[in-house]
């Protein structure tokens, strides 16, 4: 009796578990069938490059949009790891500290917040900044174009009210807290006994914390980067108010495509044609997550 | 010489260290043994300086390194010159047995190339008998080698720093009779050119590898002295059942 109760306790989580990932396989396959079959018709290899479609073309692609999202997603990501490590290893490390249990609080709040919510801080924060700052950017841009040349322009000048670096700056700030928190518990389950190790060869604390104890974690802080900005790649809220969104190759400094944000506008048209590309490239980005997703379990 | 004076230490309210007194002699195995929780562990931490680490520990009293006062000295300097070595092996992980040696001299500027960084390394291994049993696989990771082998490595590491004193803490506890041998030949081998200040629970050890030796009861220094004399005419009584068995 108790066998089969065993048996069919057991049979009753492997239905839940298959009801828990039957919408993640529903989706992979819903978007790669129609996506695939709608990236040959608009246009194959070239739906990497063209931009996208009006409603009276039957070709087009995602290239300003995928230009966007590389871009923006690696800012994002850099600033992200460079703001969201120090502070993972501040409130794992020296989590007895008050400021690190206080810093640990705001970030296990922040990681709740409504990413939407970020992007108006973002774009709140450039529309008071922008007067001030655009007139030293500008400055620098025609320096550095006199030296380097005129593609200087596309990356640095004065900005729009819409621009990438808006944008890259609420997926870093949505990226932090996933970085810091990941960092913080695997120095946190560092054994003391590694510790002690770490601290008697490396003497100085710093070197100690940073150097031999992140050797000790890499793996785990590699996978939390790579997993952070696999989640920031897809992100479409924190750029409505700061890429906003561009159908055209234009200077980061203007207003940006993204992926996300294209698959948003297109599939509430009316026309098949966007409709068809808003699934070539939910394909697209889904690949670029899956990738990096696959890339972060090899490393754990 | 090490010389420590009145050393007392409390973690929180609980004082685990009631003014030891203790001369270490240089180029010597100095073997501190005594039940778990009388203080032996704690006194290694007090003289690299790990005891900091420990936010709750307070600590009152004087260690001397060469007449130098620890709690003055730059810690990266007192590290370098006294290492230590643990009781559970702990190579950091995810780095390689080579990366596990070189990590220490590269950190602290020891070597000025990579041949004279190999070199090092190559030395250190071959002084924890270790060489020819990993010299075709020094880019495995070092987690992958038996818990005897990562001693050793961590002995290794250890001896890159060429240290004056290497602090043992119960360095065989976890390893089998053959490992044990080793380690202990390795301790032996090693006064020759440094201190070894080595914790044990177990007499019969101390009394096989050390030339002095101090017992520990309840964070104080019941006995030291010459080991023959400790062992063969206790002054006091405690020590006598310690060494006999009778107290654990």
């Amino acid at each position: 009796m108790r066998k089969q109760l065993n048996t069919v306790g057991l049979a009753l989580f492997a239905v839940l578990a298959f009801l828990a990932v039957l919408p993640l396989f529903h989706i992979i396959i819903d978007v790669y069938t129609k996506g695939i079959s709608a990236i040959v018709e608009l246009g194959g290899l070239s739906f990497l490059f063209d931009i996208p479609p009006t409603p009276y073309d039957n070709k087009g692609g995602v290239g300003p949009l995928l230009v966007g999202t590389l871009y923006m997603t690696f800012l994002g990501a850099v600033l992200g790891v460079l703001l969201g490590f120090p502070l993972g290893v501040y409130i794992g490390e020296f989590r007895k500290e008050f400021f690190a249990n206080f810093s640990r609080g705001g970030v296990n709040i922040l990681v709740e917040f409504p990413t939407i919510t970020v992007g108006l801080f973002v774009y709140a924060l450039f529309s008071i900044s922008l007067v001030d700052i655009n007139p030293m950017l500008e400055g620098i841009s025609n320096a550095l174009a006199s030296v380097a040349g005129g593609w200087v322009k596309h990356f640095i000048g004065g900005l729009s009210q819409f621009n990438a670096y808006a944008g890259a700056l609420a997926l870093a700030i949505i990226m932090i807290p996933y970085v810091a928190l990941f960092t913080a518990s695997a120095y946190a389950s560092i054994e003391q006994n590694t510790r002690e190790a770490a601290y008697a060869i490396a003497g100085r604390e710093y070197r100690a914390v940073f150097i031999v104890l992140r050797k000790a974690v890499s793996r785990a802080v590699l996978a939390a980067v790579l997993l952070g900005t696999a989640k920031i790649a897809g992100e479409t809220a924190p750029l409505l108010f700061t890429a906003f969104g561009n159908v055209y190759y234009a200077p980061f400094t203007e207003a940006t495509g993204a992926i996300p944000l294209w698959i948003w506008y297109a599939a509430q048209t009316p026309y098949e044609v966007q409709i068809a590309s808003a699934y070539g490239a939910a394909a697209v980005l889904l690949t670029i997550v899956l990738a990096i997703f696959f890339a972060a379990r090899l490393r754990q | 010489m090490i010389d420590i004076r009145g050393l007392r230490l409390w973690f929180g309210n609980l004082q685990v260290l009631n003014g030891v007194e203790l001369k270490i002699p240089k180029n010597t195995v100095f073997a501190m043994m005594g039940p778990s929780g009388s203080g032996k562990s704690t006194i290694l931490r007090v003289i690299n300086r790990l005891i900091e680490l420990y936010p709750e520990a307070k600590v009152e009293g004087e260690v001397y390194l060469d007449g130098n006062d620890i709690f003055k000295m730059d810690v990266v300097e007192l590290r370098r010159r006294v290492q230590m070595v643990f009781q559970i092996p702990n190579p950091i992980p995810n780095l390689s047995i080579f990366e596990n040696v070189a990590l220490g001299p590269k950190l602290n500027k020891l070597v000025k190339s990579k041949a004279e960084l190999f070199q090092l390394v190559k030395e250190s291994l071959e002084k924890a008998q270790l060489w020819d049993e990993v010299k075709d696989r020094l880019k495995t990771p070092a987690g992958k080698l038996s818990g005897g082998q990562q001693q050793r490595l961590c002995i290794a590491r250890a001896l890159a720093f060429n240290p004056e004193v290497v602090l043992m803490d119960e360095p065989t506890a976890n390893l089998d009779p053959e490992n044990t041998a080793k380690v202990e030949e390795l301790i032996v081998d090693m006064k020759k050119e440094r201190t070894v200040v080595v914790v044990t629970h177990y007499p019969p050890q101390a009394a096989r590898i050390s030339d002095y030796v101090a017992f520990l009861y309840k964070g104080t220094i019941v006995e030291s002295g010459a080991v023959r004399e400790v062992f063969t005419n206790p002054r006091h009584e405690l020590t006598e059942k310690y060494v006999t068995g009778k107290v654990y």
